[in-house]
Formats: C-alpha cells, structure tokens, sequence
C-alpha cells in the first residue's frame, strides 16, 4: 500500500485528493443520498477543473 | 445506508459532545460512531484516515511541535488534526519524509489537509453531541 502512493503521478494524486475531499464535504453540507452524490460529484469535477485551468495558465512561466 | 430515513434521535449533552469531539479527533469518524451515525461514520474513516495514510505512505513532512516559521507552526496544527495518525506517523512512515521530491511534498499537503478536514468532522460531532441541528 505504501509503495502504491509513494508510486502516485501528479494526476492521480490530484485526484485522490479531490475525491476524498469532495466525498467529506458531500457529507458534512448535504443530508440524502441524492444530495450528497451530486453534490460530491460537481466538487470532484470542478476541483479537476480548475486545477487542470490553472495548469495551463501556469504553463507559459515555466518555459 | 441513507441516515436521513432512520436517524436516531439523540439526547444530547455537553459532556457527549466533547467526548464525541475528542473521540473523533483521535481517530477520524469515532465521535459519529459513538453518536450512531453509521455511514458517516464511516465516510470520515475512510477519507480522511485515506488522506492521512496516503500523505504518510508518500513520505510528507511531518511538522512538530516547537518550530520556530510561522507556517511551521500553522502546519503543526493542521498536522495534529488528524488525531491518531499525527502520533504514529513515525511507526506508519518508517522510512521518513522526503519532500525533496515532488511526491513527498503533495504528501505534507495531503497529510495536514486530512488534519483540518477532520478538524471540520470534529466541530460536527460536537455539534450533534450537544443535541444541535445536523445535516
């Protein structure tokens, strides 16, 4: 288990990272099952977003 | 299971909400254990204790106590949020940090944010221990 994480790329981390924080928020501010899956897919889906829009805005200094 | 159809009303008081608090902060989804609130219960196990785990197995800097940066000092807290997994980071990650490298550096990030997101689970036990509205 160890080396899987240690083995993560910086995607997969991301994503990870984004799950597991979008499920908690899912269950901290919603109540029902329907509520909370929306809710923890539209937080997975814009911490994606904008960490992939931030990339590419990022993208021109690191040349 | 969905805990809004079958939610057990509790009588809450002031000493089952700190010790929901502080059962909750030690590990991650105790304190609503303790309050039989089954499934987030175990959500906050799980991603947090996740989050925790995955920090320290990709070898995130563990901040203590004494530092002398400011931001040192806001990590240690962050960092102690996570109850348990503060006090055995040492047996979990044998090998030590390395944040010289990328990977270990998102393992810091990843570490202390599972301590302030159980911080957040802790304020809800407390909450619904001392008999106050939930979601």
């Amino acid at each position: 288990m160890t080396s899987l994480f240690g083995r993560l790329n910086h995607f997969q981390a991301l994503s990870f990272f984004a799950l597991v924080v979008s499920l908690t928020f899912a269950y901290l501010s919603k109540r029902g099952l329907k509520a909370r899956a929306q809710y923890a897919l539209w937080a997975f889906l814009a911490f994606l977003l904008v960490a992939i829009g931030i990339g590419w805005l990022m993208y021109p200094f690191s040349q | 299971m969905d805990e809004t159809m079958d939610r057990e009303v509790i009588k809450g008081s002031a000493l089952l909400g700190v010790v929901a608090a502080v059962a909750g902060w030690l590990v991650p989804g105790l304190g609503h254990l303790i309050l039989r609130r089954w499934s987030k219960a175990a959500v906050y196990f799980l991603c947090i204790g996740g989050l925790a785990f995955a920090g320290l197995a990709m070898r995130g800097g563990v901040f203590s106590f004494g530092a002398e940066d400011l931001f040192d000092r806001l990590g240690f807290f962050a960092d102690l949020g996570a109850g348990a997994f503060y006090f055995l980071a040492h047996q979990i990650q044998s090998a030590g940090p390395d944040v010289a490298h990328a990977t270990g550096d998102y393992g810091t990030r990843l570490f202390a944010a599972a301590g302030m997101l159980n911080l957040l689970t802790v304020l809800e036990a407390f909450d619904i221990g001392q008999g106050g509205q939930e979601k």
